[in-house]
């Protein structure tokens, strides 16, 4: 072999192992998933025993009023959490991007939910909306309203209000990132030129900022249609299945009903759903970063 | 001389070889053995780990101990069942798992081991062990394929089983003048007197959240209400007049329950009763450890024990776990010796005495345990009454469990007709029930 070939060749030769090693570790559990998918699948039996049934797992599924339920719910919070936590996660980025004294105390103090492991999230918001020791239905009583059954007739709106305090903290502290790293020059020629703090966020600081805040936003909505811990250990789904989000029912069928194969499938229908999310976030970015490149080239035409 | 002298001492060595073998203990060819043993993290297995160094003494054999959260115990067993050679020599199981195991070939066949003259201790009285339990969590093949029967076979031994009770509050019955309700009219009716003579107070303290608990707790009335999920011949029976009796009774316990009860489970119906929010409680005989004990129960001396209330017939739950042998076992036999001490008169009477559930009949009749825990005769009448069939113990059950559970829940929170949904309830059951083939022979 020539020495340039092999010269050009050299670094894929070193490359090959861990690539080979990604490939496996990446593709094979999701092979594996998909091949189970399509069979019969008891967890006692290895997957070479279990049976073909073709597509039988997913056509199920959708005429599977259980499915469709939990499917409704889980877009109905991820989509209800994700926007609010955006909205207050910003806004407290926005408001607490100065320099006032005692606020890296304060940031830190704001990060501490998303540390905390989600077991114990949902163990204590349970407990604080305990109906007679817990703590807001105490506080109501204290001030002669009545209680509220929270995770019975609110439970979905309990869960949701459990899921923003632990997650908001996640998009502010991404979200301060995104400002602080802001040229200061754009900040400083559009105060010269007169531009109120409101004129700032809403022309100069949410645009920069948006790549960021959008892959923000995909990677709590991935998070949010995944979460499974702090809803289990609330409200176990219920009442009913107001609160049985996809990856709930899912570890169900696996474990309490026993059909891997059923679970496998809907794990892909969340998996090809996640995956149109992605792929509709990145061209929506792509979209905003073409148009950001027409208006500066009209702006330098204009100049 | 040589020769002799040489004969003299090999025909020595004979006979203390032979005096030997006529003389071993059952337990000296496992000596040094270290069994690995399955365990749940659960009251009774709390007591277990105090009595297994006794076991140790006494045997020679190890036993060394994985505790895990019950789902992590069921996960885990799911895998290491799987395997060619398994790393547990004795598991726990609760009785859901015996389908699943036993139809998977995982669970080992006991015959052979009580036939085994070596491993049997004849003295072992298998007759005092509790009817309900042994059928319910050690039998498959039998009738209807996982009870006693003519064709059924035992595949492991309870331990660590529980039965329904009512616990009531004396004080406030003595206060109000009530009866200990003894029939199912009485606890209903009893149930809703309550919040009206003691305002703030609930009446029963029952699990009715979503899912499994409200599936439990309507079955828990099913029985004795007369009911049963299926015929004999597989078909739902659910929705019959019992069963709607069954769910009518479970949601007015909960209407004249503690506030927030439709959302309870397990766990905040027995904290409402520890907390004093409640007067009564049936579940679980589990929980009569906690409810003594002063630092987790506000209700220490209180409480009254009577049996599941009659409907028309007597019939308490059973469950809780059972201990069998890997068919993918390391040391089978050592793990059946164990197996043999546990359940023995003398290791119930060790793990009753360190808070466990005993399994023996004559456990809950033995004086030093009834001085150490009163209630323990009333829980032996229970016993009596323990009903092996309460809740289907089949592959599907989960789904059709968990599909009972959240249409309860909802007959509960959103008012939907109960008629009507025990009709979806059996209408779907069949569907999966065809699926798994129950009615190849109709």
């Amino acid at each position: 072999m020539k020495t340039a070939t092999l010269n050009r060749l050299t670094p894929y030769i070193f490359m090959a192992p861990a690539a080979l090693i990604m490939i496996i570790a990446l593709l094979y559990p999701l092979g594996y998933m998909i091949y189970g998918s399509f069979r019969a699948w008891d967890p006692s039996q290895t997957l070479s025993e279990t049976e073909f049934v073709g597509l039988k797992n997913y056509i199920s599924l959708l005429n599977d009023p259980n499915f469709h339920e939990s499917l409704a719910v889980t877009l109905k919070f991820a989509f209800v959490v994700v926007s609010i936590e955006m909205v207050l996660g910003v806004g407290l980025a926005l408001l607490l991007d100065r320099n006032i004294r005692g606020m890296s105390i304060l940031r830190t103090l704001f990060i501490l939910p998303m540390m905390i492991a989600p077991v114990v999230v949902g163990l204590m918001w349970r407990y604080m909306y305990h109906p007679t020791v817990g703590t807001f239905n105490r506080f109501l009583k204290s001030i002669g309203l009545d209680g509220v059954d929270w995770l019975g007739q609110h439970a979905l709106m309990s869960v949701i209000i459990a899921d923003i305090w632990q997650w908001t903290p996640f998009i502010f502290i991404l979200s301060l990132a995104a400002l602080q790293s802001l040229p200061s020059s754009a900040l400083e020629a559009s105060r010269i030129d007169g531009a109120t703090g409101w004129q700032q966020i809403w022309h100069i600081k949410l645009p920069l900022m948006m790549p960021v805040l959008i892959v923000t936003c995909l990677l709590r909505l991935i998070d949010a249609f995944k979460v499974l811990e702090v809803i289990l250990v609330m409200t176990e789904g219920g009442p009913g299945l107001s609160t049985e989000i996809l990856a709930l029912r899912i570890s169900r069928t696996a474990t309490e009903f026993r059909e891997l194969g059923t679970a496998a499938a809907m794990s892909n229908y969340l998996l090809i759903l996640l995956m149109l999310l992605t792929a509709s976030m990145f061209a929506y970015t792509k979209f905003q970063e073409a148009r950001a490149a027409r208006l500066a080239a009209h702006a330098k035409e204009d100049d | 001389m040589h020769k002799l002298l040489g004969y003299l001492t090999s025909t020595a060595a004979g006979l203390a070889m032979l005096a030997g073998s006529a003389f071993a203990g059952p337990y000296d060819e496992y000596e040094g053995t270290t069994l690995v043993v399955n365990f749940p993290a659960h009251p009774h297995f709390n007591a277990v780990m105090k009595i297994l160094p006794e076991f140790t003494k006494e045997t020679g054999i190890e036993v060394e101990v994985d505790q895990l959260p019950y789902l992590k115990m069921r996960e885990r067993q799911t895998l290491e069942l799987a395997q060619d050679e398994g790393d547990y020599d004795l598991i726990a199981y609760v009785v859901f798992s015996k389908a699943d195991y036993v139809y998977a070939d995982q669970l080992e066949n006991l015959a052979k081991y009580f036939m085994n003259p070596k491993l049997a201790d004849p003295s072992y009285d298998a007759g005092d062990l509790i009817d309900g339990y042994v059928y319910n969590i050690g039998f498959a093949g039998g009738e209807k394929g996982y009870l006693q029967g003519k064709t059924g076979s035992l595949f492991g031994i309870p331990y660590g089983s529980e039965t329904s009770i009512l616990g009531y509050r004396k004080d406030i019955f003595e206060k109000h003048g009530l009866n200990v309700p003894e029939t199912y009219e009485e606890l209903l009716e009893t149930a809703c007197k309550i919040p009206e003579l003691e305002p703030g107070m609930g009446g029963l303290s029952s699990r009715a959240a979503s899912g499994h608990h409200a599936s439990h707790a309507f079955l828990l009335h099913l029985a004795p209400l007369g009911g049963r999920v299926f015929d004999d011949q597989w078909n739902p029976i659910v929705n019959n007049e019992a069963g709607v009796e069954a769910a009518n009774a479970l949601k007015k316990i909960v209407e004249c329950g503690p506030e927030g009860a439709a959302s309870f489970g397990f766990g905040e119906a027995l904290g409402s009763f520890l907390n004093g929010d409640t007067a009564m409680f049936l579940d679980t005989t589990v929980v009569a450890g906690q409810i003594d004990d002063p630092k987790k129960s506000k209700v220490v001396g209180k409480v009254g024990w009577a049996l599941h209330p009659e409907g028309t017939r007597r019939g308490s739950q059973t469950g809780g776990f059972g201990i069998g042998i890997p068919a993918n076992a390391e040391h089978k036999e050592a793990a059946f010796l164990l197996m043999q001490w546990l359940t023995s008169k003398q290791g119930d009477k060790l793990v009753a005495m360190a808070g466990g559930n005993p399994s023996r009949f004559s456990t809950h009749q033995d004086e030093d345990v009834n001085e150490k825990f009163p209630h323990m005769a009333t829980f032996g009448e229970a016993l009596k009454h323990a009903d092996p069939d309460w809740r289907p113990i089949i592959p599907v059950w989960g789904k059709i469990n968990a599909d009972l559970g959240t249409t309860l829940s909802k007959v509960l929170t959103e008012d939907l007709d109960v008629q009507e949904a025990l009709d979806g309830v059996a209408e779907r059951t069949r569907t999966v029930m065809d699926e798994a083939g129950y009615y190849t022979w109709q």
